[in-house]
């Protein structure tokens, strides 16, 4: 393995090596996220213009607003938190993938991670960033086949289940949460522990807080936890 | 007009779902792209092989959790048709935020949801919602995305095993709030999430010496997790 030699490389020129990748990488991948999230936005209305000049199918401009009204009160506050609580996690490319996709905390994050586990790169590197896009790329790809399968022949293939398979998928997200949760776990328990516990504590005994504010407080609070512990450490 | 879930399912509604779906795939394909482009001019140190594996590791884990999207995606057929059920589930916005604004739409023109004064101008405004109810977020991160960076970066100081520490708490701490509401939920929730981590675990400590394995480790971990679930039950 030829490891040591590029790390030492690396340490050497940094901020070179970093601006090298701003401008191969970062810099279009902004470009182009912000083209893609953007225009994404006119296509999002082709349903609902096509119902209004072909079936002449349009609420009033009022009822309009009141839906948006209705519906950005519930969730008007998670346009803006949730991007800042996953970002962390997703850095530049990753925001633009999974903001435009979805499924954040059930598919890209952890396929994001499973890739960067299966490669092998250095958590916070510029390597781990660039795996975590084609990481999630690839799940993005899976996600249309099988949506598009299901918007075709979904309610056939429905059938076909076992009722044992879907009793099963009630649990995946469970699933899911818990071996990525442990992936991390069993490397850094103290931080482990302190993740969950301020969860649990929070939701569990608080319970006062509202989730739009848990998730960036327990994000941030174990960042934080383990900035301070690694300080602490270095300074001893 | 009552029937609207024939023209919620008519032709046209495909058609025009066709360019946002066709968008999704488009920018996975590009960005996979540029970061492979970014891997062979060097910027960053990942080989060829490296790159596809990631990709491919990717897809295969995302199986799991889109065969659950599947599921939830039927019910959503049923009520808004297969057009903006494939629309809606390929983009931001899970099936239950969708059942949200879909309701929202019809209870601003004062009908219920599903009830039989529900129709084909009701389903229109549940379109409405829910197409505005997607954009606060493409808006947000169109718009400020590469604004958020920085604090990181500013917190670690360029001391760059801190910022690995750093990313790894994040991890951490989103997997231990998404995992706590289970957790405290108790039965077969619970019993699912400690399999999972456990099987998790395990397979960590195998793939030391079968480093193959570590592309399905996910993947195994929550079946063994839906499975004892499902058994202990």
């Amino acid at each position: 393995m030829d490891n040591t030699s590029s790390s030492v490389k690396i340490k050497e020129n940094t901020t070179s090596s970093d601006t090298v990748f701003y401008n191969a990488f970062s810099k279009k991948i902004t470009k182009y996220g912000r083209i893609t999230l953007l225009g994404a936005i006119p296509l999002c209305f082709l349903p609902a213009l096509y119902l209004w000049f072909a079936h002449g199918s349009i609420p009033a401009v009022g009822t309009i607003l009141t839906g948006w009204f209705l519906i950005a009160s519930i969730y008007g506050a998670e346009y803006v938190m949730t991007p800042i609580s996953y970002f962390p996690i997703l850095g530049v490319s990753g925001t633009y993938i999974a903001f435009l996709s979805g499924n954040i905390a059930n598919m890209r994050v952890p396929c994001a991670i499973v890739a960067q586990e299966a490669v092998g790169t250095e958590a916070g590197s510029n390597e781990a960033e660039v795996v975590a896009t084609l990481g999630m790329c690839g799940s993005i790809i899976t996600n249309l086949i099988v949506t598009t399968v299901a918007a075709i022949g979904g309610v056939w293939l429905y059938n076909l289940f076992p009722p044992i398979v879907m009793e099963a998928l009630n649990y995946v997200l469970p699933s899911i949460f818990g071996a990525l949760f442990a992936l991390f776990a069993i490397r850094f328990p103290k931080f482990g522990a302190f993740g969950l516990g301020i969860a649990m504590f929070l939701t569990g005994v608080v319970k006062v807080i509202p989730t739009i504010l848990l998730v960036p407080i327990c994000v941030f609070s174990t960042m934080a936890f383990a900035a301070m512990d690694y300080k602490k450490k270095k300074q001893a | 007009m009552s029937n609207y879930l024939e023209i919620a399912n008519s032709p046209w509604m495909w058609v025009m779902a066709i360019p946002v779906v066709v968008l999704t795939g488009f920018q996975g394909v590009l960005f996979a792209k540029k970061a492979i482009h970014a891997s062979k001019t060097g910027a960053v140190n990942l080989s060829g092989e490296q790159c596809r594996k990631a990709f491919k590791v990717g897809a295969i884990s995302a199986i799991g959790p889109a065969v659950s999207v599947f599921i939830v995606m039927i019910a959503l057929i049923a009520v808004i048709g297969a057009p903006m059920a494939w629309l809606r589930l390929s983009i931001i916005g899970a099936a239950p935020t969708e059942l949200t604004a879909a309701t929202m739409g019809a209870k601003a023109m004062g009908v219920e949801f599903g009830s039989p004064q529900y129709n084909v101008d009701t389903f229109a405004s549940s379109v409405w919602t829910m197409s505005l109810n997607g954009i606060g977020w493409l808006l947000f991160c169109g718009l400020f995305t590469h604004k958020l960076g920085g604090l990181q970066d500013k917190v670690a100081g360029g001391d760059k095993k801190l910022m690995g520490l750093i990313s790894t708490a994040a991890v951490l701490g989103t997997s231990g709030y998404l995992l706590s509401g289970h957790v405290l939920a108790g039965g077969p929730r619970l019993i699912a999430g400690i399999a999972a981590a456990l099987a998790m675990a395990l397979l960590e400590k195998a793939s030391t010496n079968i480093p193959k394995l570590k592309e399905y480790n996910l993947g195994i971990a929550m079946i063994v997790g839906m499975a004892a679930a499902v058994i202990i039950l």
